[in-house]
């Protein structure tokens, strides 16, 4: 049989997300949803894992802070040690003191930075990509739940569009694969 | 006959073939296709089309311009053949001797790769032992003054010497011939060779009279002493051996007859040490504040008309005579305080007046007499030869002028026109005058009015000699080439007197036939002139001892002085005035020189300019501005006596009393040369010629309110303490109880427990980091603020070593001069502490009260101050770039080439002694002083940079002479010997006030400084930690010591 | 359900019976509209002012910073005081997204993009500073970690203007990609409204092609999340590091450990300021009275309160801790700047920065816009005032009275400033007609929790 997507086009997410639920516990997979913003507990339902950029961050921090403490040690405690107003630096520790603010600069610009780099390289995002969302308004005030038929063999796109109708999308769209 | 050959280009012209005759009349052999590339119908389309065409064009220009963009390569030419003497990088010194008609010093010149580039003082001579003058530290940049004509010159063009000489001699023929008479009037001539050529000259033209005139007179002390002592001298002075001074009007320390003499005696006598714990006692009884009043341990301030009859009471106290003399309304009892102290110090007592009136300089010798001054404190018998000028000559010389009946008029070294009171009246009987030569080096007021000019060399350009007293020769040899047609004067008289040999073999000459017997004469003479060039001194010991002590002469009568006093002073209405002259410039011969021009005034910390000093009481009552500033404009007055006058601002000057107001001379140049030229006004014309003397006190003077306003360029706009710990000070008394008297360690509670004592430290100890060791060496300086004096030789010297740039009247007014080092000067004021305390004033109003100093009892003090060289520099911590560190030998330094201009370490400073160029102050046409001019930029120093713009600078503890000190030392592999480096401030300093040394050697000078109890450090309190120190000052206040 | 309580006791943030689409029309609206007369002013005044600002700056290049009016004793004046007052306006934006992202402030969204905006803008401005009062700068690049050209030379990470360095640095870039990657999805809402082929390219380019999946949304999220948890400490670290430029320093009235959280609040007061001086204008001009209401002008009217109080706290500390430590030269210093020869500057911050924003305490006037604006163009000049009074009044008279001397600005001086005013308002402007002022899409999921239409009627 011929793969199909089916578009439900929703306007309130509220909706969209009772449906969803419905969806599921018919078995249906959800493959993506497009909205003009975050709506709140919708993926769990429709089966996405919680992002770990926030540990990506952590790392990226941590490279920073220790880069810091290599560099400050390096510039000026070992390769060219100097009497800087008498402040001692014979040991990276005696001149600490003076090395947080730059430290923690880098912590946090390393942290800041490539976790955005990151953020844009896992979504896919640069400029000059082609957006992929299938209908305009989901950037305005429509809410847009892709199914694909190909994910739900057995149950049939009829029913599908039919649960989506009964649960309040305002337009169902198809299109051929 | 003319010839009718004919060349045939070949053959064929030869046989006339048809072709050739054909070919002959087309230009070309050939026929040209220009028709064809014209007619070319697909040229449009040829591949070189417009396009391309501007293609080649853009291309061409812009390699074009890429190829002017080239840099301009400048070439260093390294000497083709080396002359043996020189080695590139090395120094070579030569002894000389500096005399310009003011300043006497024997001086060690220091030449780099043919160049002189700084004058210090001769250690081998006695009379200065090594110590210098702001003038004569300054006289290098005047050898490179581009003012100087470049030969001798008529009518202001240049002519040839031979022309010059031709003329010269002829003209001096047809006035000897015509029985008119020829003059010289000269600057007091101290050299012998050139006395000699005067006799020379004399001889060969019969009618010739020397005139010898001084710009400042000394002759009313000659007549003095020759109604005293029958002989007309000036007598030189022993300071050291005095333990009671009194100066009466009198810059003896800076610019009084002898001051780097004076200035090194004086403090001789003021240092104080574990082992002598005494120093004389000096009082000034004087008008206008001068530099030596600033040192007195009291100052006695009085109206000029007034100070007559102080010296008479002062004689009449301590001899308990009664000579007629008037009141000093409240000072009376002051004087009588003097005199009795003075009688407690017979033999040791000295008494010197710089006044220009005989009588009073009879009443001053009867004085020095009665306290046996003589042969003790003054000597009599070696006389001072630097003094010799008549002003009642002077002025006959004029009326003879205008007579008509003067053929030829000779100048050298003086400059009438410009310092004479009645100057113009010099001038026009100039013109009456059948030839005026001058020997000036320049086309000055006088020089440009003569017929012709023969410049003379600069001192450091030629062979000199002089004998500035008794038994004291000295020689000075060319230090560079001739950078003019110049010649010497010397050189010049004798051709004139038709001798035509050179000056060295001249002052050869004469030393062998006066100086060389009345030497041992165990060596040939070759060898002793050998070792005088060398030395550059000679001294010979005084033979003719007659004594005199006693020998008042009975002849003069000093009860007539009195009368005459007192007439005098009667005399005296309305606003008096006193010209008096300053460190910087004296009599303004130096004047086009702009180290001088811009070094602060030790007292008014003013440049560039003088003006009328004036009571500060006196001028809030008039209502006048009385705060230096950048935007508080200071009023002018117009100043008037006589035909002449002046507007100039005025100045708030404490101690200066109320109805008298003071002028510098030196000033107001108007043909010195673009430094001087316009600056200030010439106060020459105040000066009264008055029954044979200039007088330099004059009454009567008018003082109207003038329109304008003018902002002087002080660099010191603000003058007290504020009650802060700054200068530490005490009086001898209290120095005797204890030696830590003013210095008593300031201790800091603390709550650490393994530092200080009973919870109390000092700053040092309270020490956040372990500190760095210097292993090496560890330079230090110590500062006596007991010994300076404040002259300010030692700027001028750091400026010269350190090629320091000047940045003119403007930036000054902007607070912006670069001066490594600067002395502070600080006035006392009425408001303390302790005073607010008693009288319960409020915080807000005892600071207001702080900022003004003391109109009149005031006590000055000076500080020398430059990079203090911190140990824990604020400044180097915040350089973001590390352009300034601290080196292994404890010195702070200033990386240029890194800087980049943040100004933070500036601003860090607690000492403000940093230094920004805030501007490009080389080779720019808006800074257009000694660093923009090619001559000018040959007194640079080749081991020192010059900075470029948006760089920060400072005193670098002139490293580049401790590098050279540990270079010389390291080859004979030892270590620096205590004394074998000294800082550029060091060697001129004449009081020895400033120690520099090693602090790692022990028996190093500057450590013993450092041990002494009344070391302290500036601002101790930041915990900067500085290598630089000072010595307390301690005034000798109270009667019974000394 | 918590939401929803919280709503019926506040004032709704979004005014007019909105729906979703009727917000991304209002929002795009300004950049798809045409600019009006006054814009089109307003602009070129802006731009002039900008040109002529960086005609003095080449001046100064060219002849050298004497051309200012500082000198031996005053080595910073106006240039420092610019850097500060400009850094202190650049906190309020990332502050007010960031923290009060954090503390989950829904008034924020109507605010925080322009806020940011302003941010940027004013830290490109004092920016300028520290690279302009360089004596040499074509070599301003050697503040950063690199060696010179024999290889071992570094920096100096002892200096506080190093600090500088880092914390700018970083506070710039960190604040712009916040910004940034707040605006994709925004970019992408005008992006698929635009008809003409050109516009939408340009806009698809500046949205990065985003789709708004659901994976994005969520990462979306988790990426505001860590930038605002980041943001905080560093919106503060940066003025405290500024400060440390003065209070790691020995002149009195600079030495002050007093001066880090003092100048943390007065940079969030002065920021305040001047996000409500932008913002009464901007709703204005482009029409937004009911997303920027007055109840967002009065939340900010009471961190003005707050702040402008701390600061003033901090005034009569320092005036306390000068006289209390017992050290002369700081109680002359901090005597001498309410009496001495700079009283006025003094006087004038005092009046600006603690009494006008006590006037805040009566609801009347936070709540009128003509009267908040007055106040904050006052706490802008107070606060100028203030860096002026620390900076130069301390330098102009420090340990030694034979240095002290006064300073006073030349055009070129005056001229710099203006001119980086000038610079901010013509950012700002641009930013108004081509970005989405309005973080719409934040704003959409609030939309129902504070609009006066609690729900989404159905069609």
């Amino acid at each position: 049989m011929s793969k199909k997507i089916i578009y439900g086009v929703f306007e309130d997410e509220e909706v969209l997300l009772s449906s969803a639920k419905v969806l599921r516990s018919k078995g249906v997979r959800i493959n993506d949803v497009f909205s003009p913003f975050p709506i709140h507990g919708l993926d769990p339902v429709i089966g996405i894992k919680p992002t770990r950029l926030s540990n990506a961050a952590f790392f990226y921090g941590l490279f920073g802070t220790s880069f810091a403490v290599w560099m400050t040690w390096y510039m000026l405690i070992s390769d060219w040690p100097m009497n800087i107003g008498g402040k001692p630096n014979f040991l990276w520790i005696d001149n600490m003191p003076a090395f947080i603010p730059v430290t923690f600069e880098l912590t946090v610009f390393c942290a800041a930075h490539g976790m955005v780099l990151s953020y844009l390289l896992v979504n896919k995002i640069y400029p000059g990509r082609k957006p992929h969302n299938p209908d305009l308004r989901s950037t305005d005030d429509k809410f847009i739940m892709e199914i694909q038929t190909a994910q739900n063999g057995k149950i049939g796109e009829d029913s599908i569009m039919s649960t989506l109708r009964e649960t309040g999308a305002v337009e169902i769209n198809q299109q051929e694969l | 006959m003319s010839t009718t050959k004919k060349y045939w280009k070949g053959i064929e012209e030869l046989q006339e073939t048809p072709e050739f005759l054909k070919l002959q009349q087309n230009e070309f052999a050939e026929e040209l296709p220009v028709d064809k590339f014209l007619g070319d119908e697909n040229l449009i389309d040829t591949s070189t089309n417009r396009r391309d065409f501007l293609k080649f064009l853009g291309f061409s220009v812009t390699a074009a311009s890429l190829a002017a963009c080239e840099t301009p390569v400048r070439k260093a030419i390294p000497y083709l053949n080396k002359p043996e003497e020189i080695t590139p990088g090395v120094a070579n010194y030569y002894a000389s001797t500096h005399w310009d008609g003011q300043d006497f010093s024997s001086v060690l010149v220091k030449t780099r790769e043919g160049r002189p580039i700084k004058v210090d003082g001769n250690e081998l001579c006695m009379i200065t032992k090594g110590g210098s003058h702001a003038r004569v530290q300054a006289s290098v940049l005047s050898l490179y003054d581009s003012a100087r004509i470049a030969g001798p010159m008529k009518g202001g063009a240049e002519i040839t010497w031979e022309a010059a000489d031709k003329e010269i001699i002829e003209k001096l023929i047809a006035s000897n011939s015509s029985g008119k008479s020829i003059r010289v009037l000269t600057s007091s001539v101290i050299s012998p060779s050139i006395k000699s050529a005067f006799g020379e000259f004399a001889l060969a033209y019969p009618n010739t009279k020397v005139t010898t005139y001084d710009s400042i007179s000394f002759k009313a002390m000659a007549d003095a002493n020759l109604a005293s002592f029958g002989k007309a001298v000036i007598p030189t002075y022993s300071f050291e051996k005095a333990d009671y001074i009194v100066g009466i009007n009198c810059d003896f320390l800076a610019n009084w007859l002898s001051p780097i003499e004076h200035a090194r005696q004086y403090a001789q006598n003021r240092k104080l040490s574990a082992e002598k714990k005494n120093m004389s006692k000096h009082v000034q009884i004087e008008s206008a504040l001068s530099v030596t009043g600033s040192n007195a341990d009291k100052r006695i301030a009085l109206k000029p008309s007034q100070l007559g009859s102080a010296i008479v009471q002062l004689y009449n106290k301590v001899t308990g005579s009664s000579l007629q003399s008037k009141s000093l309304d409240n000072k009376d009892a002051a004087i009588g305080e003097i005199a009795k102290e003075l009688k407690a110090q017979m033999g040791k007592a000295l008494v010197v007046c710089g006044s220009n009136d005989v009588e009073v300089q009879k009443i001053v010798i009867a004085l020095n007499q009665y306290l046996g001054a003589y042969n003790n404190t003054i000597n009599i018998d070696v006389v001072d030869n630097t003094r010799q000028g008549n002003e009642a000559d002077v002025m006959s010389l004029i009326e003879e002028m205008n007579s008509g009946s003067v053929g030829a008029l000779i100048i050298h070294g003086c400059n009438p026109v410009y310092s004479l009171p009645s100057g113009e009246k010099f001038k026009a009987a100039l013109s009456k005058v059948g030839y005026s030569i001058s020997f000036s080096d320049r086309a000055d007021e006088t020089a440009s009015a003569c017929s012709i000019i023969t410049p003379d060399h600069h001192y450091l350009e030629a062979w000199t000699d002089s004998n500035p007293r008794t038994g004291h020769y000295t020689l000075g040899q060319p230090t560079i080439q001739p950078i003019f047609k110049t010649r010497q004067a010397l050189e010049s008289l004798l051709k004139w007197a038709g001798n035509t040999i050179d000056a060295h073999d001249y002052i050869a000459k004469i030393w062998e036939s006066t100086v060389y017997p009345s030497t041992s004469g165990l060596t040939a003479f070759s060898e002793f002139w050998r070792k005088s060039l060398h030395d550059g001194i000679v001294t010979i010991a005084n033979t003719d001892q007659s004594a005199i002590q006693d020998a008042l002469a009975p002849a003069i009568d000093l009860g007539s002085s009195a009368a005459s006093i007192s007439a005098t002073a009667a005399k005296a209405s309305g606003v008096e005035l006193v010209i008096y002259s300053k460190t910087g410039l004296g009599d303004g011969s130096q004047a086009n020189n702009p180290w001088l021009q811009e070094l602060p005034d030790p007292v008014s910390k003013v440049t560039w300019d003088n003006y009328v000093m004036m009571n500060l009481d006196e001028m809030k009552e008039k209502g006048f501005n009385t705060i230096l500033g950048q935007e508080q404009k200071s009023d002018t007055v117009e100043v008037s006596l006589g035909g002449h006058s002046v507007t100039l601002p005025v100045l708030g000057q404490p101690g200066l009393p109320k109805g008298v107001i003071a002028i510098s001379l030196g000033y107001g140049r108007t043909a010195a040369g673009k430094t001087a030229n316009g600056v200030g006004a010439n106060a020459a014309g105040f000066i009264q010629f008055k029954d044979g003397y200039f007088n330099y006190n004059v009454s009567g003077v008018t003082v109207s309110e003038s329109k304008g306003k003018y902002s002087i360029a002080a660099t010191q706009t603000h003058h007290t303490m504020m009650g802060r710990q700054i200068v530490k000070e005490t009086t001898l008394s209290e120095y005797k109880k204890d030696a830590k008297a003013g210095n008593e360690d300031i201790l800091y509670a603390t709550n650490l427990k393994n530092i200080g004592k009973d919870g109390k430290a000092s700053a040092k100890e309270l020490n956040l980091w372990d500190s760095f060791e210097n292993k090496n060496h560890f330079w230090n300086m110590s500062i006596d603020l007991n010994s300076c004096i404040g002259c300010g030789a030692c700027v001028i010297s750091c400026n010269s070593e350190n090629n320091v740039p000047v940045v003119g009247k403007d930036e000054v007014r902007r607070s912006r001069e670069m001066h490594w080092m600067r002395i502070d000067r600080y006035y006392s004021s009425d408001m303390n502490e302790e005073k607010a305390e008693a009288e319960g004033i409020g915080a807000i109003d005892k600071f207001l009260k702080m900022e003004v100093p003391s109109s009149d009892e005031v006590e000055v003090v000076f500080q020398p101050v430059m990079c203090q060289h911190c140990n824990h520099a604020p400044c180097e911590t915040v350089c973001p770039v590390l352009a300034t560190t601290h080196s292994l030998e404890g010195i702070n330094q200033m990386t240029y080439n890194r800087c980049i201009g943040t100004r933070y370490c500036a601003n860090n400073c607690p000492y403000k002694v940093r230094r920004f160029n805030w501007f490009r102050y080389n080779e720019n046409a808006e800074f257009d002083f000694n660093m923009y001019e090619d001559l000018g930029k040959m007194v640079l120093n080749p081991d020192v940079t010059v900075r470029s713009r948006g760089v920060m600078e400072k005193c670098s503890m002139c490293v580049q002479r401790i590098q050279e000190g540990k270079l010389k030392s390291k080859k004979n592999s030892e270590r620096p010997k205590d004394g074998s480096i000294k800082t550029a401030c060091q060697q001129a300093c004449p009081t020895n006030a400033i120690t520099f040394g090693d602090f790692n050697d022990e028996s190093s000078e500057v450590r013993k400084a450092w041990d002494n109890e009344r070391k302290y450090q500036l601002l101790e309190e930041v915990g900067t930690q500085p290598s630089v120190f000072y010595l307390t000052k301690v005034r000798n206040k109270n009667a019974t010591e000394a | 359900m918590e939401q929803n309580s919280t709503v019926t006791v506040r004032q709704p943030l979004i005014l007019g019976k909105k729906s979703y689409h009727q917000i991304s029309e209002d929002i795009s609206r300004p950049v798809e509209g045409k600019a009006n007369r006054l814009f089109k002013i307003v602009f070129t005044i802006s731009a002039l002012l900008a040109l002529w600002g960086v005609g003095c700056f080449a001046y100064t290049i060219g002849t050298g910073i004497g051309v200012w009016g500082l000198n031996k004793t005053v080595g910073w004046a106006w240039d420092i005081t610019n850097f500060v007052w400009w850094v202190g306006i650049g906190h309020a934006g990332t502050l007010i997204s960031a923290i009060l992202l954090l503390f989950r402030q829904r008034w924020r969204m109507s605010i925080n993009r322009s806020a940011e905006a302003m941010t940027i803008f004013a830290v490109i401005c004092a920016a300028l500073f520290p690279v302009m009062h360089m004596g040499r700068v074509w070599v301003a690049y050697w503040v950063l970690p690199l060696p010179n050209q024999f290889g071992s030379l570094w920096v100096n990470f002892n200096s506080p203007l190093l600090w500088d360095v880092f914390a700018i640095s970083t506070y710039f870039t960190v604040s712009l990609v916040f910004w940034y990657t707040g605006l994709i999805p925004d970019f992408a809402t005008i992006r698929d409204r635009q008809l003409k082929p050109r516009m939408r390219k340009i806009y698809n380019i500046l949205s990065f092609g985003w789709s708004g999946s659901a994976k994005q949304w969520s990462r979306f999220e988790e990426v505001s999340l860590v930038l605002a948890g980041l943001s905080t400490p560093l919106v503060l670290s940066v003025h405290t590091i500024v400060s440390m430029d003065f209070a790691t320093s020995v002149i009195p009235g600079w030495h002050t450990t007093i001066f880090p959280p003092y100048f943390v609040a007065g940079a969030i007061f002065s920021g305040f300021a001047m996000v409500l001086t932008l913002l009464i204008i901007m709703r204005k001009v482009l029409g937004l009275e009911d997303y920027i209401t007055i109840s967002h002008i009065e939340n900010m009217n009471k961190v003005i309160i707050l702040t402008g109080s701390i600061v003033g706290v901090a005034y009569l500390t320092e005036l306390f801790v000068s006289w209390y430590s017992g050290v002369e030269y700081e109680q002359y210093a901090f005597l001498n700047r309410a009496t001495g020869p700079y009283w006025w500057s003094y006087w004038s911050m005092m009046t600006c920065n603690v009494i006008t924003p006590q006037l805040f305490w009566f609801k009347k006037i936070r709540k009128s816009l003509i009267a908040t604006f007055i106040i904050s163009i006052f706490v802008n000049i107070g606060m100028w005032f203030e860096r002026f009074v620390i900076i130069v009044t301390s330098l102009h008279r420090d340990y030694l009275p034979s240095s002290w001397t006064m300073f006073h600005p030349t055009f070129i001086d005056i001229g710099i400033f203006i001119g980086t005013i000038g610079i901010f308002f013509t950012l700002f402007l641009i930013f108004a007609r081509t970005f989405p002022v309005i973080a719409l899409s934040e704003l959409k999921t609030i939309l129902k929790a504070t609009s006066e239409n609690p729900k989404q009627p159905h069609h």
